[in-house]
């Protein structure tokens, strides 16, 4: 090695890598580290640089000239819309080299190109070395799990529309002409139909209109690009043959049923002759019968009787599938779901105080745990209570019983609209959780003065606390009276700290993740015990030691986190993998429960997708991240 | 200088017993399997810096040389040297990094002549190389490009290479180095799996000129 001529070469790559983000913005020492470790390799247009087949990355490629397309392949049907073109001075494959997993994207050089190419060891270094360069690294996977929600979103579409027209006919769903050509036409006479007409599909059939087969926009790129197949050559070639068919009076459920058997994404509709009618996509089965959060509101809001908000119980179990289908993010949707069911539990109230009569009473109906802290999921039971006031002049037995009786009435209707009885008895009916404001003050106060293990257990639930109906002050001067106690209480909060450490994330050393050993469920992870839990419990103690009064745990983590002096973009983060987990329970929750089986939290990493599973390893990795902070913190 | 120099202790280019049992050690190493893929060869990339002589020939002022190893080019493998006051040195030096390998430049007959005068003055010795010229190369891999015989610079433009330096042996070694990487992406399509078909295309090229 002669170090002038490796040092000339070293310096026009800094010249090169100085001129683009993130290496403009890089340390010294680390982009010296990375100009000494790039080498210089040729692409010629149309051949690949990376695919998922070559298994995980060698190395991590910084286009030097030229142009590279990543386009998303496998079996979510997103791919063929999601196309990324990267220039001069960007890098790939960045989520899939810090995994150490096969990228879930092929690069292909598009034009000439140039790309540095740095071996993954030293990618992995290089963030070790580089702070800024890892920032911008967790930065590129967390924009990832936006790209997680589209794929949900098609996922779900398809779960919706199973549901909800399965039964229409697809005569009826057949919206307009098949577009189609002769078996003799030219593929580029095909193709420029295809782009004039906008369709994924072309049919081709015979003079008789009867289909022979079919050529779809996924097909183009396998069959037409890769192998650069002549474009005067006739469609018959290319095309997939036989076209899978069905009659009119077929359901779009058959449809759907066909697709997923054959893996198919068009369905040719043909007549009692055999002659093709239209073509079906996934996406036309995906014409949802949208139910408005106005419409169910309303409808709660209006209902007279049980029944009704039985009807609209329902209701907010499809609209929260319906919402799905539309890729919101959890942190909506769980506002959704708990905004719907507030106003649910109000109309019981409201129902039930026809028959009870409370008139003069100072009371508040409260909310606990997850239901407390907006972050409902489908299948949890009732967690609730009540405070109320013993005015000076009243006897507490009787007041109390009348409430008790209510809230028996209460707890039985919640249970009808699809809220289960709290099998730990935590519901307002019970003795000790229909309390009186200095009642609750000396319970919380026992639990903060003797913080036994089930004092902390109980400060997670009841801590929570939150009024869904009734006098909001009480509620309020409650939570003043708490926080002020707390934060004023290091060894309570050191408790509630090591309580909160007592699970870690289940990032494997070995393996991407550590899963349950119990025999009964193999190879799963349960996403509330070990992932939503994590971030619960942290931003809990962060709200109790700076007195926070929001009880959601994003809001616990954003307003707590700032008082103590975390940077909004590492809380950003946090609250990104939080969410993107209470994402992965409510999807597992909708499919399982669809499936007739209990909706509960054991996800399997494997059945994931490569790109779910490596944001779940980053949501773990956030996790880890608040544990350490109460770590260190409390010096536990 | 003739074959006799070699003999004659003195009267040659007076190599120190060091710079001799140096070049001796170059000349030794096994010489690389001509008939393996591009991918399992190392080629390097010459280049030369010259001046004006006292004859009508250029003098050679400096040598730059650039490696392609498994396709790559890394800056490890890059060698840099100006004659300056000991010329022997810097040979031996550019024959060490060649170390046999093949040997890729721009225009043969300018390069490689200058580069071979070079050494029989200063080495009193013609090393055995093997060496291939992109100037008649790349007119058979990219006809479609520039058909005939062509610059550098047009080469360069057409594949949107850089010259980062005009006239600095090194980097317009890293140039032409980029120009092979292009040469053998073609090749490999081509069917010219080695740096023998490379060899073999360049003759037939070669003959077919008449040159």
């Amino acid at each position: 090695m002669d170090t002038t001529a490796s040092d000339t070469l070293i310096r026009t790559h800094l010249d090169f890598l100085r001129r683009h983000a993130p290496f403009d913005r890089m340390e010294p020492d680390a982009l010296r580290f990375l100009g000494e470790r790039l080498s210089t390799a040729f692409y010629p247009a149309e051949s690949e640089i990376l695919v998922p087949e070559d298994g995980p990355p060698r190395f991590f490629y910084i286009v030097y000239r030229g142009k590279v397309q990543a386009r998303q392949t496998g079996a979510v049907s997103v791919t063929e819309y999601s196309t990324l073109t990267l220039g001069p001075g960007e890098g790939f494959p960045i989520g899939a080299i810090s995994a150490g997993r096969p990228s879930t994207n092929s690069h292909l050089a598009v034009e000439d190109t140039y790309c540095f190419q740095l071996p993954a060891a030293d990618f992995l270094r290089l963030q070790e070395l580089s702070p800024s360069f890892q920032i911008f690294c967790t930065r590129y996977i967390a924009s990832l799990m936006s790209q997680s929600r589209e794929q949900l979103q098609v996922q779900f579409a398809q779960r919706a529309a199973e549901q909800q027209t399965m039964t229409t006919s697809l005569s009826n769903l057949v919206s307009k002409a098949p577009v189609f050509v002769g078996p003799g036409v030219a593929t580029r006479a095909a193709l420029e139909k295809m782009v004039e007409a906008k369709v994924g599909c072309m049919a081709v059939a015979g003079d008789d209109e009867k289909p022979v087969g079919v050529l779809t926009q996924s097909d183009i790129l396998k069959r037409i690009v890769l192998t650069g197949f002549d474009l005067a050559r006739p469609i018959a070639d290319v095309m997939t043959t036989p076209p899978h068919t069905l009659g009119g009076g077929a359901t779009a459920y058959d449809a759907a049923l066909e697709m997923a058997t054959h893996g198919v994404r068009h369905i040719l509709v043909v007549d009692a002759e055999d002659r093709l009618k239209g073509v079906i996509s996934e996406r036309d089965l995906f014409a949802l019968q949208r139910i408005s959060l106005r419409q169910i509101r309303s409808g709660i809001e209006s209902a007279a009787d049980i029944e009704a908000l039985q009807r609209a119980s329902r209701d907010i179990r499809q609209l929260a599938l319906n919402l799905l289908a539309q890729g919101i993010g959890a942190e909506q949707l769980t506002q959704f779901i708990s905004a719907l069911n507030d106003a649910l539990t109000r109309r019981i109230l409201e129902l039930n105080l026809n028959r009870h009569d409370l008139y003069g009473v100072e009371y508040a109906w409260l909310a606990f745990g997850s239901e407390g802290r907006h972050e409902q999921t489908l299948s949890t039971d009732q967690d609730n209570g009540i405070v109320y006031l013993l005015p000076e002049w009243a006897d507490k037995e009787p007041l109390k019983l009348r409430l008790l009786e209510f809230a028996k009435d209460v707890n039985n209707d919640l249970a009808a609209c699809g809220f289960p009885l709290c099998t730990g008895n935590i519901m307002a009916s019970n003795p000790e959780l229909c309390l009186t404001v200095d009642e609750w003050r000396e319970k919380f106060g026992s639990w903060i003065r003797e913080p036994h293990p089930e004092a902390l257990l109980n400060a997670t639930i009841f801590f929570d606390f939150r009024v869904l109906y009734g006098d909001e002050k009480l509620a309020h001067n409650l939570r003043h009276w708490l926080l002020a106690l707390t934060g004023g209480n290091p060894a309570f909060l050191k408790a509630m700290a090591a309580n909160a450490l007592d699970v870690a994330p289940p990032l494997g050393k070995i393996r991407d993740f550590v899963t349950d050993d119990d025999p009964k469920h193999p190879g799963s992870i349960d996403l509330k015990k070990f992932g939503a839990r994590l971030f619960v419990d942290a931003a809990r103690v962060l709200a109790l030691r700076t007195g926070v009064e929001a009880t959601s745990t994003v809001q616990r983590l954003r307003q707590g986190g700032s008082r103590i002096g975390m940077p909004a973009e590492e809380l950003s983060a946090m609250a990104d993998g939080f969410h993107f987990i209470q994402l992965l329970r409510l999807r597992h929750q909708h499919l399982d429960t669809d499936h007739g089986a209990p909706g509960d939290n054991r996800v399997k990493p494997d059945n994931l997708n490569e790109l779910d599973r490596r944001i779940l390893k980053e949501a773990f990795r956030q996790a880890r991240k608040i544990q350490l902070r109460l770590k260190l913190d409390y010096q536990i | 200088m003739n074959w006799l120099s070699r003999f004659l202790p003195g009267s040659g280019p007076g190599l120190t017993p060091e710079q001799q049992a140096s070049l001796d050690l170059a000349g030794k190493l096994p010489a690389p399997d001509l008939a393996r893929s591009h991918y399992e060869t190392r080629y390097v990339v010459v280049n030369t810096e010259t001046g004006p002589a006292d004859g009508a020939s250029q003098r050679l002022l400096a040598v730059g040389a650039v490696a392609i190893n498994r396709g790559l080019i890394h800056p490890d493998d890059a060698f840099q040297a100006r004659l300056g006051d000991s010329p022997a040195d810097a040979l031996i030096g550019l024959l060490r990094f060649i170390a046999l390998a093949p040997v890729v430049v721009f225009n043969a007959p300018f390069n490689r002549g200058t580069l071979e005068r070079a050494f029989e003055q200063h080495l009193g010795n013609q090393p055995t190389l093997e060496w291939l010229d992109l100037m008649v190369l790349l007119p058979s891999l990219y006809p479609e490009r520039i058909g005939g015989q062509a610059r550098m610079d047009a080469w360069l433009g057409a594949f949107d290479i850089d010259r980062l330096a005009p006239r600095d042996a090194l980097l317009e070694a890293y140039a032409v180095a980029q120009l092979h990487l292009v040469a053998l992406a073609r090749a490999r399509h081509q069917g010219l799996a080695s740096p023998r078909d490379l060899l073999d295309t360049q003759s037939s090229r070669k003959w077919l000129r008449g040159g």
